[in-house]
C-alpha cells in the first residue's frame, strides 16, 4: 500500500530521503505537464519542475499542512514556470480580460461543438485533435495558457484560481473565456480540415450534433 | 448581445462555482441564446483536451533521470559525490604533467617541514641538576654533549 503524502512528507522532513524520492516519482509528471503548458519549452518546463521539488525539500520544515502538498508543490511549480515566461516576455496588447461584444461574436462562430458531437469524451476526432492540442496552446498569450492549464491539469476552481493568481473572481472567468475562446480559434482550422470526411462518414445517420450559428 | 456579454464568462462554469442568482439567470440565458448554447458546446466539446494533451506528453518523456537529478541536488550533492571523485582521478590520469607541477610546490613545503623540525630536535636543551656530595651540579645535555655548570662555590 502506498503512504499518504502527508506521511511521505512527515518522513522527508525527518531527513528520510527515499520519503522525498517518492513524492518526486509521485508528482514529477504532473509538475512537468503543468510547467510544459506554461513555458512551453520541453527542456525549462524539465528545469521548472525540478527546480519546484529542490524548493519544496528546502521548505519541507515551513509546510503545516494546512493545504494539501500537491496543491502547494502545484503552487510553487505555477510561479516559477510564470516567472520564467514572464522574464522573456513582451507585453501583448491582446492580453485583455474584459469580454465585449465582439469577443462573443467571435465565440459563437463556427466553433468545435458540431465536428465533436454530442459525446466528447468518446469521440474519434477529439482524440486526434488531442495532438494538436499543444500547438494551439501555444499560440495563447501566457495569462491565458496559465489560466487554462491550471484550470485543466490541476482543476482549480475560480476561486482557488484568483487566490493562485491574485486577481478577482470576476478577472478568472473572464480570462478563461477569452483562453477559451482563443483554443477554439486556434482549433478550428484543423478540425475544419477533419469535419468534411467525418461528415461524409456520418451521411445517413441522424442528428449530425447542434447546429451552431453562423 | 448586451445580456451575451454579461453571461460568456459564466459559460463553462462548474456545478457550485456561480452563485444561485447566476446560475438561474444564466440558464435562462441560455434557453433563449442559440449562440451562447453554442458556446456552451464548443467549450465542453474540448473541455480536458489541454490536460491529457499535456499528460499524455509527459507520459511519453523519459523520467529516468528526473528523480535522481533532483535528489543530488537537495542532497547538495552528496549523492554525486563518487562520480566527482571518480572525474578527479580521472583528470589526475590524464594530466601527469600538470599534476606533478601543482604537486611539486606542496612536496617541497613539506620537506622543509621535516627538516627543520628533525634539525631543531637535538638541539634542545635538557636541563639535569644532580646532587653529588652536597654540592648541586647542573648539566647541560646539548648536541655536543654534557655541559656541567658548576655553582659559584663548586670551585673554590
Amino acid at each position: 500500500m502506498e503512504a499518504d503524502d502527508l506521511s511521505l512528507v512527515s518522513r522527508a522532513r525527518a531527513g528520510d530521503s527515499d520519503a522525498f524520492r517518492a513524492l518526486v516519482v509521485r508528482y514529477q509528471r504532473k509538475v512537468y505537464a503543468l510547467a510544459l503548458g506554461i513555458v512551453k519549452d520541453p527542456d525549462l518546463a524539465w528545469d521548472v519542475a525540478q527546480e519546484a521539488f529542490v524548493r519544496v525539500h528546502g521548505s519541507l520544515r515551513g509546510f503545516e499542512g494546512k493545504a494539501a502538498f500537491s496543491t502547494w508543490l502545484f503552487r510553487i511549480a505555477t510561479h516559477l514556470a510564470i516567472d520564467s515566461v514572464r522574464r522573456e516576455r513582451t507585453s501583448r496588447k491582446d492580453d485583455v480580460d474584459e469580454v465585449n461584444e465582439a469577443h462573443v461574436a467571435e465565440a459563437g462562430e463556427g466553433i468545435l461543438s458540431t465536428p465533436l458531437g454530442n459525446d466528447p469524451r468518446e469521440n474519434a476526432l477529439r482524440r486526434e485533435l488531442a495532438g494538436k492540442i499543444q500547438e494551439a496552446l501555444e499560440t495563447l498569450p501566457e495569462k491565458h495558457r496559465t489560466i487554462l492549464v491550471l484550470r485543466e491539469v490541476e482543476g482549480l476552481s475560480y476561486e482557488e484560481l484568483a487566490e493562485r493568481l491574485g486577481i478577482h473572481k470576476g478577472t478568472v472567468m473572464s480570462r478563461l473565456f477569452h483562453a477559451r475562446k482563443k483554443m477554439q480559434a486556434a482549433l478550428r482550422e484543423y478540425a475544419g480540415d477533419l469535419v468534411p470526411a467525418r461528415e461524409g462518414e456520418d451521411q445517413g445517420s441522424a442528428g449530425g450534433g447542434e447546429e451552431v450559428e453562423p | 448581445m448586451r445580456e451575451c456579454v454579461r453571461f460568456a464568462p459564466m459559460i463553462g462554469a462548474r456545478v457550485g462555482e456561480l452563485t444561485p442568482g447566476e446560475a438561474k439567470a444564466l440558464a435562462a440565458h441560455l434557453a433563449e441564446c442559440k449562440g451562447c448554447r453554442a458556446t456552451l458546446a464548443a467549450f465542453e466539446a474540448t473541455d480536458g483536451l489541454v490536460a491529457e494533451s499535456l499528460l499524455a506528453r509527459a507520459n511519453s518523456r523519459d523520467f529516468g533521470p528526473f528523480v535522481d537529478e533532483v535528489m543530488a541536488r537537495v542532497s547538495g550533492g552528496r549523492e554525486a559525490s563518487p562520480a566527482a571523485r571518480g572525474g578527479i582521478l580521472a583528470w589526475l590520469g590524464g594530466h601527469r604533467r600538470a599534476a606533478a607541477a601543482a604537486l611539486a610546490p606542496l612536496v617541497a613545503a613539506l620537506a622543509v617541514l621535516v627538516y627543520v623540525r628533525v634539525g631543531t630536535g637535538p638541539r634542545e636543551i635538557a636541563l639535569l641538576e644532580i646532587d653529588a656530595e652536597g654540592e648541586a651540579v647542573t648539566v647541560l645535555q646539548t648536541v655536543d654533549g654534557p655541559v656541567v655548570l658548576l655553582s659559584p662555590g663548586a670551585g673554590s
